[in-house]
């Protein structure tokens, strides 16, 4: 026991001189940690805030973008040279675009700020796609004063983080992407008119529009073979056609003068009122050359429409400077007549005047062998070391995310005004019937009277695709995608009533049947197919009035009209002889007759046909009255063929009666169709619902929710976890009153405090194993002198006991004992173990 | 039982027997009835069941040649016979008879299902002509003989066999080696052809039936390769200039004349043929060449003409057709109001008046069209006549410019050198101063100049024969051609007319016919 005590006393003296030693070397740290927080407070005073949004972003701004490098400073300067013998040799020339600020106000040249980026888009990898994508993802901020170029130039980085900017922005991140893609792109600034610059759109033609009047003027010339026929001779009066002619042709002449003044007047109606900043209005656009990525020739983009002109275009009317990410040029060319008569070769030094000597600016349509030899021509390489090269972009990588390149337009949505039409764009999934696209057009300029509305819908549930509205009578025509019950492809209709006029295609080849069409019009419903095994392809039926009485039973079979005639029409069907392939039936249902038609052989004009009247019942014997030669009438082309059997007419009769049970069937479930596809028609417009890609992992509600129960769990298996660890110091900050935060003192006392209570535990655990040790050493010499006194009078029972109990006994204080001594060399490396433990602890660290 | 069967005579097929099993077997009900009104033809029958009659012989059949059903199971059949008519023959069941010989059945090449079940047959054979059979019951014979289902192989279709009971079904690998040689079988002796079954014949007979297969690929190849050959000499005739590309005409010069084989063998004679055949054949080949150039263009120009022929018969055919068709439908539906109403008798007459003359106008169109088309048809062939005919002249000109030119002159030129050669050896021959030997049948010749040059000119004499029989044949075969070309287009072209005509006439016969007949019930 007092060996023990000691031992514990030992213990704790050795601790506390290594807590002075520690501490020691806290306080060193701590004089450290001071200075540097010192440091801290300085550099935290040198921010100065002007608005809070722009702060924002230069917070993140890279260094580049607020630093000039040294190369981008010489370049700069020699910017400023090239400038100053610029105005001093054109003093009446407008002022260049060279070096505007940037976002933070920094001078950059504008070649460094074109940044080549390749994306992981597909649709940005040809001009098409990066000029739409431009024109769509950004939204103009015209120009202040009109005529003049901006001060700043922001990054493209900048651009595609608000979305919006002026021209020179628009083509800054166009010709990025460009370049990026492989195209020999410039960006270039210049003057072009004011709807141009504007952006307005309100006096072209819809593209939309323009494309579908393309597809219908293409026809084929027929060939003349050498033997062709000569038409029969005409007998008509040649002078009489002559007269006919001359009159028709004045009456043309005469209309189309009436239509050409009226086109007159109509286009000076449109013509906008004049522009008195004619030519003044700088703009900025792209310029794409040939000889990359298959361009044949040389052509603008219009980064704000996203459309390509050609360089005469008379929209553009006069060319300042062009630029990429290599090289400056000024155009030294006349630009009075617009860019009609000018020529693109940036290497001709006659018409180009380039900033930057160097290889760029040698033409780029050299021959590379001519220019090779150039080269090897040209010994001094120390000369080719001196030529200033344009110093790498200032700007960082661009980016754009998957839901900005979803998104696409600002908001979601973009509006373009066209010349008497209307074009509404939405990003997919934006609206909740999936809508993205809506043109209208409209009768008149002013757009008010409405005359086609079509609409274009993607992700739909009910596959639909296309609708267009025509408003002069009200037609619906809807288009659908492959896979909707039905096999449904078209759909034109005004009401979605069952009994109204209807135009149905289909998906032929989905089907069954092989319907292609189906016409419902009044009482009549025409219904083609295709590709039928039987070789029908048409069936016209024709329904009587509904009876006028309706009792409840016919409620159920309403719809189902009673037929009055039904035509079919068969293809040939080459296995069989013309004069038994039937091309067409027709049953008069009404008149109980069945009418035949036959094939015509190969060199015939006439078909053979054979007409059938239909046995009456006769009601006693519930037969069919006996059948009679002249109940079936036949047409023999063939003078010569014998004359069908009467077993094989009546045969054909019984077959025909048959199938006209059957075709009735047949039209009974088309009408059924027609009224199930109506109906559903109308339940998923009503529910309209988008169909999610299991792909799609920010739309997927249910992948979403899957995820984030994954998530959910996770955290709370991190909870537990944390709870698991307990603060140790809670107890020790509690009886500070749980501070905000900590002072030295504060944390050298929880410390001291802290390491206190461990060494307090460890003594008092020792403390204990000694105790039990005792009292079981003192139980064992107890029942040792009990055993001893009583041993002559005890049973070998009783000794057995007494034996096994000592044995026990023994081993427990052995136990003890170990545990003691173990306990004895592990307290240490606990004291040192939270000793550590408490310095790397973040909220004292800082003190320690 | 024996006796009961001893007791019934064999029969023969007769009127009597077929007679009554058309009868029993025809349509029933109503459709009976018209049928025995009007008695039913041997040629519309379509199937026939002719079991449990004791037959032992077939005959009286030949009429039935619209049969596709024939079942002739359960006689006593022997031989089968009296079948060769019925070509049309689909199904045929010749089950449970005596037969013991498979014969008689070449002419019935359509059938796909042939029952010989429960007979007394040895050998499979005489079914070669059976490309289309698919199922074929053979089962409870004596066939022992397991090779002798190789034979089998040549059907293409066949799909379902029956061999059990059979002797040669209790050879050890009877399953797996059908399975082997028929790999496209799906049905054998009742079951289905298991993957197991033939996986285990394809690993025992792999070798065995590559080598078979590789024999009958090479028979295939050189069928196709021979086809090949003909069609191209069907080319080459169809040019008029067929055996003109290679030596044929040379060597059949050469091979018709003993003498000048014999003269081969004197000394510079050979090198003398090597410079005639060289340009000769060149020539040939030349001659060969245009020869088939020209037979393409004529090919285009007879196309062109057919082109056209068709184009403007179908157009003049769609024309009449419509005019016919709307016609049509105005007549059925005027007859249906003009029985509503038919109050007045001058209403009537009027009627009848504007009918006639509605159907005169319909065949005064018609004709005209008709004739129109004639018109315009015999332009076109008048202008392709000329063309042809021009094209076949120029042809035979270049012929004639060229083939003398090349073959005579070269054959004279030959003759010459030959006889030049021949003189010189006769000298030499004299003079015995010939360091070779000469060939006995050669010496023979030498005997005197006038040998020499009478053996050298009569093969002379046998080359210009063969080069003016082909000039000949070439240039008859071209005339002969024209000729019956434009044969064939006037013959097909009059028939054309006239079937038209006749179609119209027959028509508008018909519906003058049915007004009439709509008339005469009126009055009625």
């Amino acid at each position: 026991m007092e060996a023990a005590t000691a031992d514990q006393d030992n213990e704790g003296v050795a601790l506390d001189q290594d807590d002075e030693v520690q501490v020691d070397f806290a306080q060193e740290a701590l004089d450290e940690l001071d200075r540097a927080l010192s440091k801290v407070k300085i550099d935290a005073s040198a921010l100065t805030m002007p608005d809070k949004r722009k702060k924002l972003y230069k917070w993140q701004c890279p260094q580049s973008y607020k630093r000039s490098s040294l190369k981008e400073k010489q370049l700069i300067a020699l910017a400023e040279n090239f400038w100053r013998q610029y105005t001093h040799i054109y003093p009446d020339r407008k002022p260049l675009l060279l070096c505007p600020l940037n976002e933070c106000g920094v001078e950059k040249f504008v070649s460094t700020t074109l940044r080549p980026t390749v994306l992981p888009y597909p649709v940005l990898f040809n001009w098409e796609g990066c000029a739409n994508f431009v024109s769509d993802f950004l939204s103009l901020e015209p120009l202040d004063p009109p005529t003049d170029p901006p001060r700043h130039l922001y990054s493209p980085t900048h651009v595609l983080q608000m979305k919006r900017g002026s021209c020179f922005d628009f083509s800054t991140l166009l010709c990025s992407l460009l370049l990026a893609a492989g195209y020999n792109a410039y960006c270039v600034s210049g003057y072009a008119t004011k709807d141009v610059c504007l952006l307005n759109l309100a006096r072209q033609e819809c593209p939309l529009l323009a494309k579908n009047e393309k597809d219908k003027t293409e026809k084929q010339a027929v060939e003349v073979l050498k033997y062709t026929v000569k038409p029969p001779r005409d007998l008509s009066s040649a002078f009489e056609r002559h007269q006919e002619e001359m009159r028709q042709k004045e009456a043309q002449a005469a209309r189309l003068k009436k239509q050409q003044e009226a086109d007159r007047l109509q286009e000076e109606l449109e013509r906008p009122p004049p522009d008195p900043l004619f030519g003044l209005r700088v703009h900025c656009w792209v310029l794409v050359k040939c000889g990359a990525r298959e361009v044949p020739e040389d052509f603008f983009i219009e980064p704000l429409s996203g459309k390509s002109f050609s360089t005469t275009d008379q929209n553009f009317l006069g060319v300042e400077s062009a630029w990429n990410h290599r090289n400056y040029w000024i155009n030294m060319q006349d630009c009075r007549r617009g860019c009609t008569d000018m020529s693109f070769d940036l290497g001709d030094p006659i018409k180009w005047e380039y900033m930057l000597c160097g290889d760029t600016s040698q033409s780029l349509l050299l021959i590379p062998s001519m220019k090779k030899q150039e080269f090897e021509d040209d010994d001094e390489e120390k000369e080719e070391s001196k030529v200033f090269q344009m110093p790498p972009s200032w700007v960082n990588e661009l980016n754009i995310s998957q839901q900005d390149m979803e998104m696409r337009f600002p908001g979601g949505v973009k509006v373009i005004q066209y010349r008497k039409a209307k074009l509404e764009k939405f990003a997919p999934y934006l609206l909740r019937d999936g809508l993205v696209t809506r043109l209208s057009t409209y009768h008149d300029l002013d757009c008010t009277e409405v005359c086609v509305v079509k609409e274009w819908y993607q992700h739909r549930n009910d596959h639909l695709e296309e609708r267009e509205l025509r408003k002069a009578g009200n037609i619906t025509l809807e288009h659908f995608r492959r896979g909707r019950s039905f096999a449904l492809k078209h759909h034109r209709y005004v009401t979605l009533t069952p009994d109204s006029d209807r135009e149905m295609e289909f998906y032929s080849q989905a089907r069954a049947d092989g319907l292609a069409r189906r016409v419902g019009k009044g009482l009549e419903m025409i219904e083609f197919f295709e590709d039928r095994p039987d070789f029908l392809f048409y069936r016209h039926i024709l329904f009587g009035k509904h009876a006028k009485k309706v009792t409840i039973g016919e409620i159920a079979e309403q719809g189902h009209r009673p037929l009055e005639k039904v035509v079919e029409r068969f293809h040939r069907d080459t296995t069989k002889p013309a004069s038994e392939d039937v091309a067409e039936r027709v049953f008069l249902v009404s008149e109980e007759r069945i009418q035949v038609t036959y094939h015509r052989d190969q060199d015939r004009i006439i078909p053979a046909w054979r007409n059938f009247t239909i046995p009456q019942e006769s009601g006693d014997t519930q037969q069919k009255q006996t059948f009679t030669p002249d109940m079936a009438s036949t047409f023999q082309v063939d003078p010569f063929e014998k004359p069908s059997k009467n077993l094989f007419l009546y045969e054909m009769l019984m077959a025909l009666m048959k199938e006209e049970e059957k075709v009735a069937q047949r039209i009974k479930s088309s009408e059924k169709e027609v009224r199930a596809i109506l109906d559903l028609r109308q339940y998923e417009e009503t529910n309209i619902e988008l169909h999610i890609s299991i792909y799609n992992t920010a739309r997927n509600d249910k992948a979403r929710k899957h995820r984030e129960a994954l998530e959910r769990m996770a955290e709370e298996a991190r909870l537990l976890q944390e709870e698991k660890e307990l603060d140790y110091l809670a107890p020790f900050l509690a009886q500070l009153g749980d501070p905000e935060e900590l002072t030295r003192q504060m944390a050298l006392q929880l410390r001291n405090d802290c390491l206190a209570e461990l060494k307090q535990r460890l003594i008092d655990k020792a403390n204990l194993i000694q105790g039990r040790f005792e009292k079981e050493t003192q139980e064992l010499q107890q029942k040792q002198q009990w055993y001893q006194k009583n041993q002559p009078t005890m049973t070998k029972e009783d000794e057995d006991q007494y034996l096994a109990y000592c044995s026990d006994a023994m081993f427990r204080i052995h136990i003890l004992k170990l545990r003691l001594n173990r306990h004895k060399d592990r307290a240490p490396q606990k004291y040192l173990a939270l000793d550590e433990k408490l310095r790397r602890d973040p909220r004292l660290a800082l003190f320690l | 039982m024996n006796k009961l069967y001893d007791t019934i005579e064999p029969s023969v097929v007769n009127e009597q027997m077929l007679q009554k099993a058309i009868v029993e077997q025809g349509p029933q009900g109503p459709a009976g009835r018209i049928a025995q009104q009007e008695g039913i033809e041997y040629i519309e029958v379509t199937q026939l069941r002719l079991h449990f009659l004791n037959i032992l012989k077939i005959d009286n059949l030949w009429q039935f040649t619209s049969l596709t059903k024939l079942q002739l199971d359960n006689n006593i059949i022997e031989k089968i016979e009296g079948l060769d008519s019925l070509v049309n023959l689909v199904w045929l069941d010749l089950s449970f008879n005596n037969i013991e010989k498979i014969e008689g059945l070449d002419k019935l090449v359509k059938l796909q299902d042939l029952s010989l079940f429960n007979n007394r047959i040895s050998v499979i054979k005489n079914l070669d002509t059976m490309l289309s059979l698919e199922i074929l019951s053979i089962g409870n014979n004596l066939l022992s003989e397991l090779d002798s289902v190789i034979y089998l192989r040549r059907f293409k279709d066949l799909r379902t066999l029956n061999l059990a009971g059979n002797p040669l079904c209790n050879e050890e690998n009877y399953k797996i080696f059908i399975a082997a040689y028929l790999p496209d079988l799906v049905y054998l002796d009742y079951r289905l052809v298991d993957e197991k079954t033939r996986e285990a014949a394809f690993a025992k007979y792999q070798y065995a039936i590559e080598e078979k297969k590789h024999n009958e690929a090479q028979e295939q190849k050189a069928k196709d390769e021979k086809e090949k050959l003909a069609k191209t000499l069907q080319l080459h005739k169809d040019a008029f200039v067929e055996y003109l590309d290679g030596p044929q005409l040379f060597n059949s010069m050469f091979a018709d004349d003993a003498d000048a084989a014999k003269l081969a063998s004197l000394p510079g004679v050979p090198t003398l043929l090597e410079s005639y055949l060289y340009p000769a054949h060149y020539s040939c080949t030349q001659l060969f060449e245009v020869g088939l150039s020209k037979h393409e263009i004529r090919q285009k120009e007879v196309q062109t003409l057919f082109t056209c022929h068709r184009e403007a018969v179908t157009d003049n055919q769609e024309r009449a057709a419509k005019i016919v068709a709307d016609f049509e439908t105005i007549r059925r539906q005027q007859k249906v109001n003009e029985i509503m109403n038919t109050a007045d008798n001058d209403m009537v007459d009027a009627m009848i008046d504007q009918h006639n003359d509605e159907i005169t106008h319909l065949y005064e169109a018609l004709m005209t069209l008709e004739l129109q088309l004639v018109d315009q048809l015999e332009d076109i062939i008048k202008d392709f006549e000329r063309n042809i005919t021009d094209m076949s002249a120029a042809f035979v000109e270049h012929v004639q410019g060229v083939y003398p030119l090349l073959c005579r002159d070269l054959e004279n030129h030959h003759h010459e050198k030959l006889l030049e050669i021949a003189v010189a050896t006769l000298e030499r021959v004299a003079k015995n101063e010939l360091e070779e030997e000469l060939p006995d049948d050669l010496r023979m010749l030498f005997v005197d100049k006038d040998t020499v040059s009478n053996a050298i000119s009569a093969s002379h004499d046998t080359h210009l024969l063969k080069i003016d029989n082909r000039e000949d044949d070439l240039i008859t075969h071209v005339h002969k051609w024209l000729a019956e070309m434009m044969k064939t287009l006037h013959a097909n072209e009059g028939s054309r007319n006239r079937n038209r005509i006749s179609e119209i006439i027959n028509y508008t016969d018909y519906v003058r016919e049915q007004l009439e007949m709509v008339l005469t019930q009126e009055m009625e």
